[in-house]
């Protein structure tokens, strides 16, 4: 990872680093309210390599959600660019952006976003289906019971407690194999031990897996589970902290 | 909380967030209320202020005296010797067409003369002094200012068969009990233009103060002959009104359907937005609102609607109630009495009823989820999947219940008709109707659930997405598939009657008209007029080559218990006997007709036997000529031709009583090998100097399934805005299922789902509420239809309908429908496809 | 406006309209009773007109009047029911002398089917319910309306007087222009009148005219005074004076003397005075300005008799015809040196100005 001050290469990464997997570059973001024009983002620089396990922390209005929006192509800079995977964000059109979602990009979210109408192994396997996939049921086991949730398999969303839903939705989020996930907030509405398990479970799966983890999060015990930790402050990185 | 803040931030800040909603609510309000507004005022236009075209220039006289065949001659000069100070007028009332404008004005024959001595009733004024002396010449007219004739103008009219120029010598002063054109001539005149000879058809009298009228009618009674009748003045006016308050009965229940079509549009929008503003409400419950106040705001939203709704129905209402009063008046007049439409009154009474329905209906509507939403608890909602839930448990108990209903609405199909309404048919249709909408529940899920895998292997995971979700927010959809349903229900079922109805006239027809031509007087046809044939043209017809024999019809308006009815007499020796029998015992024609012939026997159809309860082998006394005379009915008929009731006679019984040979229409039978069109040729040329129309037995029935179309017409409108506003109301639910799902399609769309996939998922929510629509409404329909066909029709009309399947129609209706659903799906589901997803997702 | 038409209808029609169908009153009638007494539709107008003199048993004094008008429109041969041959009038009139009321009833109609018209088979003369049965010895009257009515038997006491010359009553210069005129002047009257819901039983004298002709009246002629005087000593007199537009007597005026016996003797112009004597009385309705006080001379005779009138409204103010007063009077006078008595009736035409339409049917005093 390089970041806008430039640090000492140390010997255990004197090896070619791996091309970086989400490179972030001189992104401006401006919204307009009431017509006021709000910056959430200036000039931020960041790349990430694959296989990291990185935290963006900071205060509510830091701009961490932001970057995580448009690390996901989810939103698109007002200036600068985002490449992911080596293609900027802003030059996908829709079936692009299509792509990227089934192949590339896994979410997950504060609310855990399942739907309410599915099972869990229903709901994990939903972007496969989607995605055309004629028989996706048994990865779909597979990524369950990664997370270890076999047994509650055909259980409603509404069975299961947060942490069993956050887990579903991890599932769900690597059942395609992408590239890097996205997680926004994803301990918000748990509690503390609940939390912790999940934070846990996502530095597992980073591992085993080689899937990039971009978290945005509040909690400041996550430090202990992520590779680096970036915090910004008013649409800035102040400082990137390895673990 | 102060009540204007919590109506504020509750109601009125997302009314007007959610416009179009609100738009549809309203609209919803002011369609079924301008439906029922626009039903009254043309039932009252052209039926409850009936009044017969006759009763022009009545004045204000007490008594008057008809009979079958009309009154002879020498009973005026009988009464007026009768040494009470009476004052008489003897009228003779028939129709006159109008040569240049094709209008049918009523004709009537006063004595101009005996009319001076009335110093109450209006005069005829001379036009001139020219006019004077011409007052009682045979071809002497007098016309309606409005006509604007001018002294000595000629006007050519035609009455019963032939076509006369008449001079205009005066004027008929205007009166507020008639507007319209009449033609008034003096009665020497108009017993000669009728061929009415020897007789008048009414003579109204006017009775001194004391002592009263019962003692009068007494009095009279026993002066005149026993065929005559004597009665209060305006009693025809009275017996049609009876007659059609059946007819405007059901129109109005008619229109109170498409009212609950509309209440269940108003139902699913005002739940559709009370989930929406879940948050909003327990916000507001937490800053102290009570549960009262919540439930009264929702209720004054209703209402609010509901005034809005009425306000926009009055002027909706009054338009459609023009092109309403129309087709009301091609039904009456075809099936009924001839009836002048009288005009459109917007009442006060009609506006508040059209207020008071429509804040009613809202209001009423909004109740259930009124109360849902003062029941959401003062803190954040919580997910939807706990409250469908308990939605689950209640479907089967509703699913029971409705059973229950279904077979109560069973048993209510049998009772009998009360004072002539079919007033537990009715019930059994509201029970079924209730019974479907509490099963509907069941079937979607049950369908759904079942279907989901099957649906998903055929249409891809969309298509599970759609029924999983239908599944779960079972209420709404429900809600929404019952609506439809009963849309198409009514559609069905009304045009499974009216199918069966047709289908049944046709094959009636095929056999009682077994003529090849068929010939009537020219000008307007109606049930209650019946201009004649001339006998000297009948003889001539007669003679034309190719002609096997003729069969003369001949109609009578008479009075029967209070109600009008047809008397009529044919000729029943027919050159060929190739009628089936179309007789309620079954048994052949030929049997029937030839107990017909020998003494006083009648046939009567079944309408009057429905009316009058009577059968066969019961006797019938009528009043004919100045007699009364009983006969026995010897079988029952079938009459899909009109509402009235009819009793027939053989000609030669009729001619005993009431000599008149002239005939009312011809059946023409031809010489086997005689050709059609030749001999219709021939005959035309014979008829040069009458005016008669010839119908070939094909024209006929095509002229008989036209008007029958043309007076169903109504009905068939009714049906299309019923669909109508049920597929709007489909449009506009899926619309709030789009909105109300956005977080989820924007979800779907992070997930990975092109918007191509997202409309599909709509489409196809649209297409399955579609079908389920599509299989509960068949299923009501057909038992509806045969609520309507067995019960309801034949306890208000008494025709006895065959059940018939209209394949082609109802494959075409569907259809339409099914693709409607579909279409109301798009503009959702665009909608659906355009939403940012980053935007949805994160709405919390 | 409506009543114009009735009225030209009636006698007033333009002259030459329709009369050349009709026949005119030409000297040497043939007189046949009782044939002559019922109708003649060779001629254009007839009337069967009988006035009386009443008074009940406690002295309750009325005066009637009842007249039955034919007027011939149309000679043509269409025998249908209602096709207009004659249009029938009728007037009926009771004089509450006692009470000071006058009533007036009136009725036009067709003949039509027997609305009205007359049989002589039996006897009858007949307008709607209004009939009287005419013979030779004995007559029945019978009319009545909402408020009033009459009942009566007549019984001659004289043969019928054919009044004229020849067997026509001239009324002015030229053929034609008279009328075939018979009376029955003394009739014993008895019977029954009923007067808003109360009955009384009457006895009197009546009489009856009888007249037919085709347009008897000159074109200069405004009306005329008619009188008919019942003596107490059994003689009657009638009597007509004609008048002009400038306001002179036309010398056809005329009347006959009919003595104890019945034997009629012609009165001319130069044989009589009769001249109003100042009272006179303005209708309210009509206007008109009539003479009720009249003296009348026969020189010839020497009888001389001064009439008055016991009620001076008794005007017929016509809806549907012209408007006239007809009257009970009362006669004082001498004959042949003796003083006389009698009743009689007075009838007045030509008076009334303007009409006034919807007029009451009662005449207030």
């Amino acid at each position: 990872m390089i970041s806008t001050s430039t640090r000492t290469i140390s010997p255990a990464e004197s090896r070619t680093p791996p091309p970086p997997l989400l490179s972030i570059e001189r992104v401006v973001k401006d919204y307009q309210t009431d017509g006021e024009v709000v910056r959430a983002l200036n000039d931020v620089s960041i790349q990430i390599e694959p296989g990291k396990f990185v935290s963006l922390v900071g205060r509510s209005g830091c701009g961490k959600s932001t970057l995580l929006n448009l690390a996901g192509a989810l939103d698109f800079p007002t200036n600068g660019h985002i490449l992911l995977d080596g293609v900027a964000t802003d030059s996908l059109d829709e079936k692009g952006l299509t792509q990227l979602r089934r192949e590339k990009v896994g979410f997950i979210f504060q609310s855990f976003q399942l739907l309410h109408t599915l099972s869990a192994v229903e709901n994990v396997e939903l972007p496969l289906l989607l995605a055309g996939h004629r028989d996706p049921r048994p990865r779909a086991m597979e990524r369950l019971t990664s997370v270890g949730l076999a047994e509650l398999a055909h259980r409603m969303p509404h069975q299961l407690s947060g942490g069993q839903m956050q887990r579903v939705a991890i599932a769900r989020a690597l059942v395609h194999r992408p590239l890097i996930v996205l997680a926004d907030e994803p301990t918000g509405n748990l509690d503390s031990s609940t939390g912790t398990s999940i934070l846990e479970l996502l530095r597992r799966l980073c591992t085993e897996q080689s899937t990039t983890i971009l978290m945005a999060t509040h909690s400041i015990e996550s430090a202990a589970f992520v590779d680096f930790m970036v915090q910004m402050r008013d649409g800035c990185i102040e400082q990137i902290v390895q673990s | 909380m102060p009540y204007s803040l919590l109506f504020y931030r509750l109601i009125v800040r997302p009314v007007f967030r959610e416009r179009a909603r609100s738009l549809l609510v309203i609209l919803a309000v002011a369609l079924g209320v301008s439906i029922v507004l626009a039903i009254d005022l043309a039932g009252n236009a052209a039926v409850g202020s009936f009044r017969s075209s006759m009763e022009s220039l009545t004045g204000d006289n007490d008594l008057e005296v008809t009979a079958a065949g009309g009154v002879p001659d020498k009973i005026v000069g009988q009464l007026a010797t009768l040494t009470y100070p009476l004052r008489i007028s003897p009228r003779i009332e028939d129709h006159a067409t109008i040569a240049a404008t094709g209008e049918t004005v009523p004709l009537i024959g006063i004595d101009i003369i005996a009319e001076a001595n009335n110093v109450s009733t209006q005069q005829i004024e001379p036009l001139n002094d020219e006019g004077l002396k011409h007052l009682t010449d045979p071809d002497a007219v007098f016309t309606t200012r409005a006509m604007g004739k001018s002294p000595g103008a000629k006007i050519s009219l035609l009455i019963n068969d032939q076509t006369h120029e008449y001079t205009v010598r005066g004027l008929v002063p205007g009166s507020s009990q008639f507007s319209g054109n009449i033609v008034v001539m003096d009665i020497d005149a108009a017993q000669q233009a009728t061929d009415k000879k020897g007789r008048v058809d009414r003579i109204l009298l006017k009775l001194p103060g004391q002592p009263g009228l019962d003692n009068w009618q007494q009095r009279l009674r026993s002066a005149l002959p026993p065929g005559l009748a004597l009665n209060p003045q305006g009693s025809q006016t009275a017996a049609n009104r009876r007659m059609l308050a059946a007819f405007r009965g059901n129109l109005t229940i008619l229109s109170y359907i498409a009212l609950l079509v509309g209440a269940f549009l108003i139902y699913n929008t005002i739940s559709v937005s009370v989930v929406r503003r879940r948050t909003d409400i327990g916000t507001v419950r937490a800053l102290g609102a009570s549960r009262n106040a919540v439930l009264i705001a929702f209720l004054a939203e209703a209402a609010v609607f509901g005034l809005l709704g009425a306000a926009i129905a009055i002027p909706l209402g009054r338009v459609l109630a023009i092109g309403a009063v129309r087709l009301l008046a091609t039904t009456v007049d075809a099936l009924y009495v001839s009836s002048r439409p009288g005009s459109l009154a917007l009442s006060t009474g009609s506006i508040l009823i059209a207020f008071v329905v429509g804040m009613g209906v809202a209001v009423v509507s909004a109740l259930s989820p009124a109360r849902e939403a003062s029941m959401v608890p003062p803190t954040q909602a919580m997910g939807r999947g706990q409250r469908e839930y308990a939605i689950r448990i209640d479907r089967k108990r509703d699913a029971l219940i409705g059973l229950s209903l279904a077979f109560a609405g069973g048993l209510a199909a049998l009772a009998p008709a009360i004072g002539g309404r079919p007033l537990f048919g009715y019930l059994s249709a509201i029970l079924l109707i209730a019974a479907s909408a509490l099963s509907i529940p069941a079937l979607v899920y049950w369908c759904t659930s079942v279907a989901s895998s099957v649906l998903q292997k055929i249409m891809g995971v969309e298509a599970m997405l759609a029924s999983r979700s239908l599944a779960a927010s079972l209420r709404r959809t429900s809600v929404l598939v019952g609506a439809l349903s009963t849309a198409i229900a009514m559609m069905t079922s009304v045009g499974i009657m009216v199918g069966s109805f047709r289908q049944t006239v046709i094959s009636w027809m095929e056999s009682e008209l077994p003529a090849d031509l068929y010939l009537r007087p020219a000008g307007d046809p109606s049930a209650d007029r019946h201009p004649t044939i001339s006998p000297a043209f009948t003889e001539r017809i007669a003679k034309v080559p190719g002609v096997e024999g003729i069969s003369r019809f001949r109609a009578y308006e008479i009075q029967y218990q209070g109600l009008p009815a047809t008397l009529a007499s044919a000729d029943t020796n027919l050159p060929r006997h190739r009628e089936p029998s179309s007789f309620l015992s079954g048994r052949p024609a030929a049997d029937v007709l030839q107990q017909l012939t020998a003494g006083d026997a009648a046939i009567v159809s079944e309408p009057f036997t429905n009316k009058h309860h009577v059968k066969a082998g019961d006797i019938v006394t009528l009043p004919l000529g100045e007699k009364l005379v009983s006969f026995r009915i010897v079988d029952v008929f079938f009459d899909y031709g009109n509402e009235r009731g009819f009793v027939i006679l053989d000609r030669s019984t009729m001619l005993r009583y009431l000599p008149d040979p002239a005939a009312s229409n011809l059946a023409v039978y031809l010489r086997p090998g005689a050709d059609l069109e030749f001999t219709r040729e021939l005959i035309k040329r014979a008829a040069v100097n009458s005016q008669v129309l010839i119908f070939s037995n094909r024209d006929l029935r095509r002229e008989a399934i036209r008007i029958f179309d043309q007076t169903f017409a109504i009905t068939y409108a009714l049906e299309a805005i019923a669909v109508i506003v049920a597929v709007m109301g489909i449009g506009g639910a899926l619309m709030s299922i789009v909105i109300d799902r956005r977080r989820e399609f924007g979800l779907l769309r992070i997930l990975g789902a092109t918007t191509a996939q997202i409309r599909k998922l709509i489409l196809i929510e649209a297409a399955l509420i579609g079908i389920l629509a599509n299989i509960a409404g068949l299923a009501l329909g057909f038992l509806l239809s045969l609520v309507l066909i067995f019960v309801i029709n034949k306890q208000s009309f008494g025709w006895t309908i065959q059940f018939h399947w209209p394949v082609s129609v109802l494959l075409f209706a569907l259809s339409v429908v099914y693709v409607a659903t579909v279409l109301a799906g798009i503009y959702p589901a665009r909608i659906a496809q355009r939403l940012n997803p980053i935007e949805v997702v994160h709405e919390d | 406006m409506r009543t114009r038409f009735i009225v030209l209808l009636l006698i007033l029609l333009a002259p030459g309209a329709y009369t050349q169908d009709y026949k005119q009153a030409l000297p040497g009638y043939q007189y046949q009773f009782p044939r002559d007494h019922f109708n003649h539709p060779d001629y254009q107008t007839e009337w069967w007109y009988y006035t009386g003199n009443l008074k009940s048993a406690d002295g309750h004094r009325f005066g009637f009047e009842l007249t039955f008008f034919r007027q011939g429109v149309s000679r043509d041969s269409n025998d249908a029911t209602w096709h207009v041959h004659d249009i029938y009038m009728a007037h009926l009139a009771l004089s509450d002398i006692s009470g000071r009321r006058f009533y007036h009833d009136e009725r036009i109609n067709r003949a039509g089917p027997g609305i009205a018209s007359l049989d002589a088979a039996s006897g009858a003369v007949w307008n709607g319910n209004w009939r009287a049965l005419l013979g030779d010895q004995h007559q029945s009257l019978r009319a009545a309306e909402e408020r009033f009515g009459i009942q009566l038997e007549l019984a001659s006491t004289k043969p019928p007087v054919i009044h004229g010359r020849n067997g026509v009553s001239q009324k002015s210069a030229g053929v034609g222009h008279a009328s075939h005129y018979i009376s029955f002047t003394r009739l014993l009257t008895s019977g029954e009148v009923s007067l808003n819901g109360t009955r009384y039983k009457v006895e009197g004298t009546s009489w009856m005219d009888h007249e037919f002709f085709t347009e008897s009246l000159g074109t200069n002629e405004t009306g005329w005074d008619w009188l008919s005087l019942q003596f107490d000593d059994n003689t009657e007199v009638m009597l007509y004076r004609l008048r002009h537009k400038d306001g002179s007597v036309d010398p056809y005026s005329s009347g006959t003397y009919v003595d104890v016996q019945g034997k009629s003797v012609l009165l001319s112009a130069k044989d009589f005075t009769m001249t109003p004597t100042g009272e006179t009385w303005t209708s309210e309705e009509s206007h008109g300005k009539y003479p009720v006080q009249w003296r009348v001379t026969i020189p010839g005779l020497s009888l001389q008799a001064d009439i008055s009138t016991p009620l001076a409204n008794q005007e017929l103010a016509s809806r549907i015809g012209p408007t006239y007063w007809e009257g009970a009077i009362d006669i004082s006078g001498q004959h042949a040196g003796k003083s006389l008595r009698g009743v009689g009736y007075l009838e007045m035409t030509g008076y009334g100005g303007s009409h006034s339409w919807g007029a009451n049917r009662s005449n207030n005093h």
